[in-house]
């Protein structure tokens, strides 16, 4: 570990360089003041002993400063006092740099990694588990915090002080100060030894914590099974074992942790012997005052303290590192790509496939697609789950890429239009309505329009008539800490967002699945009015969403197998028409 | 993620006392590590004293002798301090170790006991932190927090004791420091307390809005609303900064004013003490000794402020497992067991509502005789499940009785009755470990010949035989590996070697091979015709073997009678069939 420990997080210590230098300045000058106390010590003694040897204690028989013994007593007393004041304020000042330096940093970090992320592309997050990334915006970013505020400053006061006190230990006594610290190699090289050991043993703890990890949330996972088959005192003998296991590891483990404080503890405590006795047969020779005879214990005493932190210092700053490396790690992931150039004007909503296919995880979802969507036409899409209805619609706002062929708005390529404006311009409705904890009104403008809009959106969205039902109409917050909306209010709530932005191209993802059939009657005879004007793609299970779209395809196995209007699939007798006549039963069947 | 707030409290007395109740068995060893610990402060503090003794009893007068004496009697004692030091930390953390092992036991051996309904409500990740982070909390509570501040306590005390002994004046002196730093740590006790839970409290609010903003990236990028994340973020995030800049601040003015305590009582005692030995008082020893003791006297001062935080937490994380401890286990049920089951069922006039006043099952009633089978049909949301659910008495009915071989079921020792009853379910769930353990399900009297017998019953071998290792096969990853009708035949030989009275299937629906199909119809089948059975029926063939067919239509009884007798009525089993077996 070298010195420079700034080096991989230069990039984000930069901005508060000045903090850290402020810091670093104060701390030399705690660290200097602090060194300077021993040796106030040492004069007191020596002065005041000189004085007592003589048997005059307020006449200046001795060197002495103020004229007398008990007067260079005081202004020691006082001095120190001085400098007591002055590490005070020194220290104070160092502590706040390092220490809100450290803070600044975290925020830092912690808001270049989230406005990173929001520009990701969705296929980035579809490979990572949520938890993963937020671990690294509250763990990772912590360990460096952690880091800084205190490995990083004790590490800094752990070499000041060794370096400074024995400078001064050298100056009073240099070979009293090279036998006294003589132990301390032979000391760091078992404690590296000993945090060898440790490493290891606390790899096996964290494996067997995994076990035992995964055994409480298979057992829980599957806790029907195990009431099923009646399997709760098996369960517990297994969870004991790897439990026992756990707690021997364990034991391992602190059979050699618990050599290292008693470790560090004999280190100072050697060194503290050999001031004792060759330090006291100097003084008995007489080459060696009683003053620095004391000075030495202090300095000994305060290199122990750091000392016995180095161990915890290299952890957290191994820690440090490798939580940067996972937060870069995210980092390094490209934005989306994108076309300059903002607005280029306005899109009318023609919409073309030409030989669209796409692909997830090696397998063909969408095979050849050939299909145009007239502007402000509405296209119906049909089709068994799996058969690749929403990768179609996903591709119109670039939630996806084509991996062959292309997809045109307004003749043009989609890679050509810049994100946002493609974005503005379309409203989709996904599957899962998402809404976040928020009032219903920020849920449906989401920081877009006017008031008088987000009225008339629920209202177009058959929101409005449930209102009522929440204690702050548009103002209930939603989710967990609010009201929990059903799963047809949910995709009224989407609709409704969908809607205020006025979209050019209105994309419905399975958007009614979740209402019932009066009520999706009802939303559809509003949005009839708004799809008039607009392109539309209506993807559904039911008949009676699509059946008065303009176009309908049928998808299946990535193609599309049947298209042309309701009638014509009707008569055509394919899947289209067999999905009518189950439908039609299945109606039947409810009203039974 | 959760929100993790620290308790309201903060210190809780009766908390307390029950997390001493894990201690119990291990109460000797705590009276040993106290001793220990007594013993190690006495130890390391002696050094001081030593050198008081080295300087007036033989530096000052000069005697070789006794210098080298009294430095192997210190030598002696940092050999002890070694063994005591290292004694003590294993003790304490060993107990440590020990009682989370309780804690961690009783925690899973509670969860064993809770009713289905606690599952179906609480996600299995909250679980997973109290028997994971929130033991660990535990342990820092007692290792870190308790032990170290009775450690601190006892260093302070030995301290003064020598100091005392030493001599009085001075000692009343050094003492004067107590009451300054007491008043220093309450003081950021009550600041930094509150700037830590608001701390705390905004941590948790940007997390579950960063979280919200990964969970709902779709929405947010589609919405363009990237920029209004962001600041939902930054906003609460910049005040995690202001609220942890203040705790900062104020531990920034602590620790220096312990520093300048320390080192004006130095200067005090410097002055003070060297006053009394030019008077003669004291001897230099006293002094050197003095000044030594000092800077160890605020060592453990301050580390006590430490210690406080750690506890704080860790009283959150108590009160959190406590309250899953408190949960109420479901019933044992009653004292009725048998060895054997004649396989009756009887459902009388049963109510059922998983939430009040939302019925799902309404007034069904129906008897399988033993030995009969029994296929459940219907739509989604009919109320199939729940029947299943509740022959396992997985759930208590609130109106109507069920009878098993004619006992209310409310009667029948829970476990016992389970252990009789056969299920198969529909998402078959496959535990770590290999194929013979998935079927034996660990059961010790369930022998391997058992578990082939029954893997060849139900067609299962044909499969197993060709797998690398065959029964000793490793199932990967909760059975990734295994296709959908592999998995269900070895829920098939599951069910079958644990020698159930009473057969429940759940079939699934998803689509398997043909010739997977062909064997699982067989097996269903074979596995039906020995013992009473109800099915939740998607299979035709299962539906035609069936004695009786129920069907059942938005929670109640509909229709009953054999597959000819109910189509001919042409209600709505006529339509269903229609709906699932015409035309695909």
């Amino acid at each position: 570990m070298s010195l420079n420990f700034f080096k991989p997080f230069a990039e984000y210590v930069y901005p508060h360089r000045w903090k850290i230098f402020w810091g670093l300045v104060l701390l030399l000058g705690t660290q200097a003041v602090q060194a300077l106390v021993p040796l106030l010590m040492k004069w007191a003694i020596d002065t005041a002993k000189a004085g007592l040897d003589v048997g005059d204690l307020t006449g200046d028989v001795v060197d002495t400063i103020t004229g007398s013994p008990m007067g260079d007593l005081q202004m020691y007393g006082a001095l120190m006092v001085g400098l007591g004041i002055a590490q005070w304020g020194m220290s104070f000042g160092m502590r706040w740099f390092i220490a809100s330096a450290s803070r600044f940093i975290e925020r830092d970090i912690r808001t270049i990694y989230v406005r990173h992320i929001v520009r990701l592309p969705l296929s980035f997050f579809q490979a990572q588990r949520v938890g993963d990334l937020m671990a690294r915006a509250t763990n990772d970013v912590e360990a460096i915090q952690r880091f800084f505020y205190f490995a990083y400053r004790l590490s800094l006061q752990a070499v000041l002080s060794f370096v400074l006190s024995l400078i001064l230990m050298c100056i009073i006594d240099w070979q009293l100060a090279l036998l006294a610290l003589a132990p301390m190699p032979v000391m760091a090289f078992c404690a590296r030894w000993v945090g060898q050991k440790v490493r290891v043993g606390y790899r096996r703890v964290q494996e067997q914590f995994a076990a035992v990890s995964s055994k409480i949330q298979e057992n829980l996972t599957g806790m029907r099974m195990v009431k099923a088959f009646a399997m709760r005192p098996l369960e517990i003998v297994d969870f004991g074992i790897l439990n026992e296991e756990y707690v021997t590891r364990n034991r391992h483990l602190i059979k050699i942790r618990s050599l290292y404080y008693p470790f560090t503890f004999l280190l100072s405590g050697v060194s503290m012997i050999v001031i004792l006795w060759l330090g006291g047969l100097r003084v008995i020779e007489g080459s060696l005052s009683l003053g620095a005879f004391v000075a030495f214990n202090a300095y000994l005493l305060r290199m122990s303290r750091p000392m016995s932190m180095l161990g915890r210092i290299v952890d957290e700053y191994q820690r440090a590192v490798a939580s940067l490396r996972r937060i870069e790690e995210v980092l390094k992931v490209s934005p989306q790509p994108d076309v300059a150039g903002g607005t280029t004007g306005d899109i009318r909503g023609e919409i073309e496939f030409r030989n669209t296919s796409f692909s997830y995880n090696g397998q063909r979802v969408l095979k050849d697609i050939n299909l145009r969507i007239e502007a402000g036409s509405t296209l119906a899409v049909v089709g068994r789950v799996g058969s690749g209805k929403s990768t179609l619609a996903r591709l119109i706002p670039r939630l996806i890429q084509a991996d062959e062929g292309r997809v045109l708005i307004d003749g043009k390529p989609v890679e050509d239009i810049p994100l946002q404006t493609i974005r503005d311009a379309t409203g989709y409705v996904p599957q899962d309505a998402f809404l976040f904890s928020d009032t219903i009104r920020e849920n449906v403008a989401l920081g877009t329009r006017a008031e008088g809009d987000v009225v008339r959106a629920t209202e177009i969205s058959q929101l409005a008539p449930d209102l009522h039902l929440f204690p702050e109409q548009l103002e209930t917050i939603v989710g967990e800490r609010g009201v929990t909306l059903s799963g047809g209010q949910k995709q009224r709530t989407a609709i409704a967002r969908a809607v205020i932005r006025e979209p050019r191209i209105l994309i419905m993802d399975d958007a009614l699945a979740s209402v019932d059939t009066r009520t999706e009657e009802e939303i559809l005879k509003y949005l009839r009015e708004i799809m008039a004007s607009r392109t539309t793609i209506l993807i559904a299970h039911r008949i009676s969403t699509v059946k008065d779209a303009d176009h309908i395809i049928v998808l299946d196995e990535g193609r599309i197998v049947e298209q042309g209007s309701h009638d014509e699939l009707v008569d055509h007798d394919g899947i289209y028409a067999d999905m009518f006549r189950r439908q039609h039963l299945a109606r039947e069947l409810e009203i039974l | 993620m959760e929100e993790e707030e620290i308790g309201h409290k903060g210190f809780d007395l009766r908390l307390m006392a029950r997390l001493m109740n894990f201690l119990r068995p291990y109460a000797w060893w705590v009276v040993l590590t106290f001793v220990l610990i007594i013993v190690a402060s006495v130890v390391r503090q002696a050094g001081p004293y030593l050198t008081k003794i080295a300087v007036d009893d033989y530096i000052v007068p000069g005697d070789v002798d006794g210098l080298t004496y009294l430095v192997m009697i210190y030598i002696g004692l940092l050999v002890a301090q070694f063994g005591v030091g290292y004694c003590q930390s294993w003790t304490t953390n060993m107990i440590g170790q020990w009682a989370m092992h309780d804690v961690r036991l009783q925690i899973f051996m509670h969860l064993q006991r809770l009713p289905m309904r606690f599952f179906d409500r609480t996600p299995v990740g909250r679980l997973m932190a109290r028997n994971t982070n929130d033991v660990d909390a535990l342990n820092e509570l007692f290792t870190d927090g308790i032990v170290s501040m009775i450690s601190d306590i006892f260093t302070i005390v030995t301290i003064l004791a020598y100091i005392f002994y030493m001599d009085v004046t001075l000692g009343l002196l050094i003492c004067l420091a107590l009451p300054v730093a007491f008043v220093a740590t309450v003081w950021l006790q009550n600041k930094t307390f509150f700037a830590y839970r608001i701390a705390r409290t905004l941590f948790a609010r940007f997390s579950s809005s960063l979280q919200e903003t990964v969970s709902g990236m779709e929405v947010v990028q589609l919405f363009g609303c990237e920029d209004r994340c962001v600041k939902r973020f930054e906003d609460p995030n910049k005040e995690y900064l202001d609220a942890r800049l203040k705790s900062t601040f104020y531990h920034a003015v602590y620790f220096p004013i312990m520093e300048l305590g320390g080192v004006l009582l130095s200067a005090l005692v410097l002055w003070y003490g060297g006053v009394r030995v030019l008077d003669g008082e004291i001897q230099w020893g006293v002094l050197v000794a003095m000044l030594q003791y000092v800077p160890r006297f605020f060592m453990p001062l301050r580390d006590i402020a430490d210690r406080f935080t750690v506890l704080q937490v860790a009283m959150a994380s108590s009160e959190r497992i406590f309250e899953l401890l408190d949960t109420k286990p479901e019933s044992l049920g009653g004292t009725v067991k048998a060895d054997h089951l004649k396989g009756e069922i009887e459902f009388q006039n049963v109510w059922f509502a998983y939430n009040e006043g939302e019925w799902v099952l309404r007034d069904v009633s129906f008897r399988v005789a033993p030995g009969q089978s029994l296929a459940l049909v219907g739509a989604t949301g009919a109320g199939k499940s729940t029947v299943i659910g509740l022959v396992c008495r997985f759930y208590d009915i609130q109106r109507g009785a069920i009878l098993v071989d004619g006992v209310d079921i409310r009667e029948w020792d829970v476990e016992e009755l389970r252990r009789r009853i056969g299920v198969v379910q529909q998402d078959v769930f496959l535990f770590a470990g290999d194929i013979e353990a998935n079927i034996s399900l660990g059961h010790p009297r369930i022998s391997r010949q058992e578990v082939e017998q029954a893997a060849r019953d139900v067609n299962a071998d044909r499969f197993i035989d060709k797998l690398p290792d065959t029964y000793e096969h490793e199932v990967l990853e909760r059975g990734s590996s295994l296709s959908v009708g592999q998995r269900q035949l070895i829920s098939f030989a599951r069910t079958l070697a644990s020698g159930p009275d009473i057969l429940i299937l759940d079939e699934a629906t998803a689509n398997v091979d043909t010739e997977t199909e062909m064997w699982i119809q067989d097996a269903v089948a074979k596995l039906m015709r020995s013992r009473t059975s109800i099915a939740i029926a998607h299979r035709l063939s299962t539906i035609r073997n069936a004695d009786n067919i129920l069907v059942m239509h938005r929670g109640q009884i509909r229709e009953e009678g054999d597959h000819d007798t109910l189509l001919k009525q042409n209600g709505i089993y006529a339509r269903l069939y229609q709906l699932q077996y015409e035309g695909t």
